[in-house]
C-alpha cells in the first residue's frame, strides 16, 4: 500500500464486514509505525473472538442497539485538540497529546497501553476492542510520577461528519503520587444518526490522585455506547464526573477496578435529558483491595419523554477487608413523560465492611420547594431552572475544579435554560 | 417404590436445632410414581374427580411448563430433577373437620406441632396438609353462620366451583412463570378463603403445612378473596422432615383484596434444609383496600419467593414485610414486589436480612409506577447483617418509574455485628453467641413486632436456633 492521507473508500465499522484489510489499509493511509498496525490487527482479532451483546444480559436489557447505525462511516476529519502544557510540567516529563500524535512521538510510553490485554467493562468488551482497533482520535496524558499539574488540562474531541462514525481512545496514566486534572468534551454534528464509541482508560499508581471530568455535547441524533475503566491503586484518589448532556441514545458502561489497598474512587454522574433522549448506565464499583473506599452519586434531571437508567453494581470481594462504599442515584422527573429505572445493585461476599448501603430516589420536584421559590417572586419556569441547578449542584461542586464546575454549569443551560438573572 | 438415588451432601446440612426432622414411617394411601408427564396430570385430576374445565386448564398449564426454559437468574437449581419427584402423595382420602378423624400417625406428627392445642387457643379456623392433601379443615361456626368459607382448596372447588372458577388463575396466570405453570398443573391442597362484604374475621385462620415424603413435591393452591370492606389475616407455616435428596415446594398463592378490604397474609417458613422452595404469590389491591405481606424465610435450602402487589385501585395500600435468615449451605433469594396501577396508592418494603456460615441472603424487588398513576409513593427500605466472613448479601432492587408526579425511594445498608457491640454485651456477662443473637433480635425487630404474639415468640425462638453453634 502507498502512503496516502486518505482510505479509497471510507472504512466501515459495521462488525459484520470490518476485516483485517480494511484495517491495515486505515493505518497505511495514517502512516503509522508497524507496532501500531500490528496493535490495531490484534485488538481486531479479540473484537472479533467477543460477542456483541444480545440484549437479555442485564445491563442490556434496557437499551437496543437494533437502531444504532452500525454501517456509519468512519468520520476520517474527526479531530483531537488539547491544551497547551505549562514548562514545568513539559519539563517534569508530562506528555499531553492527541493520541495520534502521542502513539508517533512518545511510541514507547503508548505502545504498551494499546497493545496489552486490558478488557474494560464485561458488558462492554466487543466496543472496548472494537474502539482499540479502529480509533483515529483520543486523548493521551501521561504524569510520571511525584509530578504535580495545577493547570486543569483540557482536551476536545469534535466529529466532522453528521452521519459518521468515531471510536476515540483516552488513555490517562497517573504515577506515583502525581496528581492532575483533565477536563474532555466530545462533540458531533446535530441531524444524523452517528455512533459514537469511545473509551477512556484510565489507570493510577500508588498514591495518584485525579479527577477526571467527561462533558458529552453529542449530537441530537448520536448513538453513544461507550465504556470508562478506571483501575484505582493503592492509596490512589480517583474523582471522575461524567456529563452527559447531548445524544440520542447513550449506552455506557463503567467498571471501576478498586485494586489497591487504600484506594479512593468518586463517581459523579449527571444527566440532563430531554425529548425523547434515553441514557442507560451501567456500573461496577469492584473492591478488591482492603481498605478501599468507593461512593458513587449520579443525578438525572429527565424532561419531555426523556428516560433514565441507571444499573450499578457494588461488590465486595470476600478478601476485601474494611472497605466502605456507597450508591446515590436520584432523578427529577420533570414532565409527565419522563421516566427513569434507578437499579442499585450489591453483592457483598464479607462481613469485614466499614459500611455499605445505597439509595435511590424517583419523582416531582417537591412542591413546597416549588411555592416556596414562587413565594418569592420567580416564576415557575425559573424556579424549576434554581431548583434543577441546586439539584446538579452537588455533583458538579464535589469534582473539586472550579473550571470545571463553570463550564459544566454552563453547558446545562442548552437542556435547563438560562438563569434570567 | 424406589428410593430417591443422589444424596446431596450439601442438602444434608442440618442445624442441630432443627427439631422438625423427624419422619413418619407410615405407608402412604396414593403413591403415584416418580416424575412429572401429561398422564400423571391426568391422574391427579381424576382421582380428585375434577371437572373437566380444570383438567384441560392443568394439560395446558403442563404444556406451558414444558415449553419454558428454566430462570437464570436467581439461586442454582441445576440440582433439581423434576423427574426425580414424587408429584401425589395422600395417606387420607378426605379433609376432616375434627381430629379424632384423622389417622393416627399424621394426627401425632400435628400434635407433635402443637397445632390442635394452638386452634384451641388463638385461631379463628385451621387447615392442615400433609404431603398432596388437606387433612384437617375447620372453621369457628359463628365465622360460618356469617358466610366466610375457609376449606381446602380441592374441597372449595367441589362446593363452590362457580366463584372458584371465577378467581382462579386470575392473579396469577399458568404462563406467568415456569414454576407457576407446574403449580397450575400439579396442584393439589392448598386453602380457600371467601370472607363476605363487611365482615371482619377478627382472628387468625392457619394452615400449616407438613411435607413428609422423601423426594416429595409439594404444590399447594391457595386462593383467598376478601369482599368489599371485610378483613382477614392468613397465617401459614411449613416444616418437612430432613431427607439427604432434594424435595420441591413450588405454591402459588392468589389474592384478590376487593374495595376497602384488608388481607394480611402471614408466612413463618421453616422447612428442613434440603427444600426448594419456589413460590409465586401475588395480591391484587382494589379502592382502598390494604394488603400486607409478612414473609418470614427461615428453612428450606434455596427459597426464590417475592410476594407482589398489583394496587388496581385508587388509595389502595401495598406492604411487605420481608425477613430472611440464611445459615449454613441456605440461600435466601426473597424480597416483594409493588406495581402501582391506580393514582394515590401508596407502598412500603421493608427486608430484613440476615446471613451467617456461608449463607446467601438475596433481597430482589420491584417497584413499578405506571404512567397516570399521579401522586404514588412508595418506599422501600432493605437492611442487611451479615454475621460470618463467608456469608454473602446480594440486594437487587429493581423501579421502573413512568409516572412523573409520584414519591419513589430506596434505601439500603449491609452491616455487620460491630466488635464493640458484642463487647459491650459480652462485659455484661453473655456468651458470644447470646450477645450475637440479641443484636439479631433487635436488628428485626420492627418486623417481629408484626407478628400475632405466639409467632413473635417463634420467631425469635427459631433465630436463636440458627445462631446456635454458629458463633463462638
Amino acid at each position: 500500500m502507498t502512503s496516502g492521507t486518505s482510505l479509497s473508500a471510507p472504512l466501515r465499522v459495521d462488525p459484520d464486514t470490518l476485516t483485517a484489510n480494511a484495517l491495515a489499509g486505515l493505518a497505511s493511509a495514517r502512516d503509522e509505525p508497524d507496532w501500531l498496525r500490528a496493535a490495531r490487527l490484534t485488538n481486531l482479532e479479540r473484537y472479533l473472538a467477543t460477542p456483541w451483546p444480545t440484549g437479555t444480559e442485564e445491563e442490556w436489557r434496557r437499551t437496543s442497539l437494533k437502531d444504532l447505525p452500525r454501517d456509519a462511516a468512519l468520520d476520517e476529519n474527526a479531530a483531537t485538540e488539547v491544551s497547551a502544557l505549562d514548562p514545568d510540567s513539559t519539563a517534569a516529563g508530562v506528555v499531553f497529546a492527541s493520541l495520534a500524535d502521542a502513539a508517533v512521538t512518545h511510541s514507547e510510553l503508548v505502545r504498551p497501553y494499546l497493545t496489552d490485554d486490558v478488557a474494560g467493562p464485561a458488558t462492554h468488551a466487543a466496543f472496548w476492542q472494537l474502539a482499540r482497533a479502529t480509533w483515529t482520535t483520543g486523548t493521551f496524558l501521561s504524569v510520571p510520577a511525584r509530578t504535580r499539574v495545577d493547570l486543569v488540562l483540557r482536551a476536545r474531541t469534535v466529529q466532522a461528519a453528521a452521519d459518521g462514525a468515531m471510536f476515540p481512545v483516552t488513555l490517562v496514566v497517573v504515577g506515583e503520587d502525581a496528581e492532575v486534572t483533565l477536563l474532555e468534551e466530545f462533540s458531533s454534528p446535530d441531524g444524523s444518526p452517528s455512533w459514537f464509541g469511545g473509551i477512556v482508560d484510565l489507570r493510577t499508581a500508588r498514591g495518584a490522585k485525579v479527577r477526571y471530568a467527561s462533558l458529552q455535547l453529542l449530537g441530537d441524533q448520536a448513538w453513544r455506547v461507550s465504556a470508562q475503566r478506571v483501575m484505582v491503586g493503592q492509596d490512589a484518589e480517583v474523582t471522575t464526573l461524567n456529563a452527559e448532556i447531548g445524544s440520542r441514545v447513550t449506552k455506557l458502561g463503567l467498571d471501576i477496578q478498586m485494586t489497591g489497598a487504600g484506594g479512593t474512587s468518586r463517581l459523579l454522574g449527571l444527566l440532563a435529558a430531554g425529548d425523547d433522549q434515553k441514557i442507560d448506565i451501567n456500573s461496577v464499583q469492584d473492591l478488591i483491595g482492603s481498605h478501599t473506599t468507593s461512593d458513587l452519586l449520579y443525578l438525572s434531571a429527565l424532561y419531555d419523554r426523556a428516560h433514565a437508567a441507571f444499573y450499578g453494581m457494588t461488590r465486595v470481594r470476600s478478601e476485601a477487608k474494611q472497605t466502605s462504599s456507597y450508591q446515590e442515584c436520584r432523578n427529577l422527573l420533570l414532565s409527565p413523560g419522563a421516566g427513569a429505572e434507578p437499579i442499585p445493585v450489591l453483592e457483598i461476599e464479607t462481613n469485614d465492611i466499614l459500611r455499605c448501603g445505597h439509595g435511590a430516589t424517583a419523582g416531582a420536584i417537591d412542591p413546597t420547594q416549588m411555592f416556596y421559590a414562587q413565594t418569592r417572586g420567580l416564576s415557575a419556569d425559573a424556579a424549576e431552572r434554581m431548583i434543577v441547578r441546586g439539584f446538579f449542584e452537588r455533583a458538579v461542586a464535589d469534582i473539586g475544579s472550579e473550571p470545571i464546575r463553570a463550564r459544566v454549569l454552563a453547558a446545562l443551560a442548552s437542556r435547563i435554560g438560562q438563569d434570567a438573572a | 417404590m424406589a428410593l430417591p438415588t443422589t444424596p446431596n451432601p450439601a442438602l444434608s446440612q442440618v442445624p442441630a436445632g432443627y427439631k422438625y426432622g423427624w419422619h413418619d414411617e407410615a405407608k402412604p394411601l396414593h403413591i403415584f410414581k416418580k416424575g412429572l408427564s401429561a398422564e400423571i396430570v391426568a391422574e391427579i385430576s381424576a382421582i380428585k374427580g375434577e371437572p373437566k374445565w380444570m383438567l384441560d386448564r392443568r394439560l395446558k398449564a403442563y404444556r406451558h411448563f414444558e415449553s419454558r426454559p428454566m430462570p437464570t437468574w436467581g439461586g442454582d437449581m441445576s440440582e433439581i430433577d423434576f423427574q426425580d419427584i414424587y408429584y401425589y402423595v395422600t395417606g387420607t382420602d378426605k379433609a376432616v373437620q375434627s381430629w379424632d378423624d384423622v389417622p393416627d400417625y399424621i394426627r401425632k406428627t400435628y400434635d407433635r406441632l402443637g397445632i390442635p392445642e394452638a386452634e384451641k387457643k388463638y385461631l379463628a379456623g385451621v387447615g392442615g396438609q400433609y404431603d398432596s392433601e388437606v387433612v384437617y379443615h375447620n372453621i369457628r361456626e359463628d365465622l360460618e353462620r356469617q358466610g366466610v368459607i375457609f376449606l381446602g382448596t380441592d374441597q372449595a372447588l367441589v362446593e363452590h366451583e362457580e366463584i372458584f372458577r371465577e378467581y382462579f388463575g386470575t392473579v396469577i396466570p399458568a404462563n406467568d412463570n415456569k414454576l407457576a405453570a407446574l403449580n397450575t398443573a400439579v396442584w393439589s391442597g392448598g386453602s380457600f378463603i371467601y370472607v363476605p362484604k363487611g365482615v371482619h374475621v377478627e382472628l387468625p385462620l392457619q394452615a400449616y403445612f407438613r411435607i413428609n415424603t422423601e423426594s416429595m413435591g409439594q404444590f399447594e393452591r391457595t386462593l383467598i378473596i376478601a369482599d368489599e370492606g371485610s378483613s382477614v389475616h392468613y397465617v401459614e407455616g411449613c416444616t418437612a422432615p430432613s431427607y439427604t435428596t432434594a424435595s420441591l415446594h413450588s405454591a402459588v398463592v392468589e389474592i384478590i383484596v376487593k374495595k376497602g378490604a384488608r388481607v394480611r397474609y402471614t408466612t413463618i417458613q421453616n422447612w428442613s434444609h434440603n427444600v426448594y422452595n419456589l413460590v409465586t404469590k401475588r395480591a391484587v389491591a382494589h379502592e382502598d383496600a390494604v394488603m400486607e405481606w409478612v414473609d418470614g424465610n427461615l428453612g428450606s435450602h434455596l427459597t426464590m419467593k417475592y410476594p407482589s402487589i398489583y394496587l388496581v385501585g385508587e388509595r389502595a395500600h401495598g406492604e411487605v414485610l420481608s425477613i430472611a435468615f440464611a445459615g449454613d449451605g441456605q440461600h435466601q433469594d426473597a424480597g416483594g414486589k409493588v406495581i402501582h396501577a391506580a393514582p394515590n396508592t401508596t407502598s412500603l418494603i421493608t427486608s430484613k436480612s440476615i446471613s451467617q456460615g456461608t449463607g446467601r441472603t438475596s433481597y430482589r424487588g420491584l417497584v413499578k409506577v405506571y404512567p397516570g398513576c399521579t401522586k404514588s409513593k412508595s418506599t422501600v427500605r432493605c437492611d442487611a447483617l451479615i454475621l460470618s466472613e463467608e456469608a454473602r448479601s446480594d440486594t437487587y432492587p429493581y423501579m421502573e418509574i413512568d409516572e412523573e408526579d409520584v414519591t419513589i425511594g430506596h434505601e439500603a445498608s449491609v452491616s455487620k455485628v460491630g466488635s464493640e457491640q458484642l463487647f459491650y454485651l459480652m462485659s455484661r456477662g453473655m456468651t458470644e453467641a447470646e450477645a450475637s443473637a440479641m443484636i439479631v433480635n433487635g436488628f428485626i425487630e420492627p418486623i417481629v413486632k408484626e407478628l400475632p404474639m405466639e409467632y413473635a415468640v417463634e420467631m425469635n425462638r427459631l433465630i436463636q436456633l440458627q445462631m446456635e453453634g454458629a458463633v463462638g
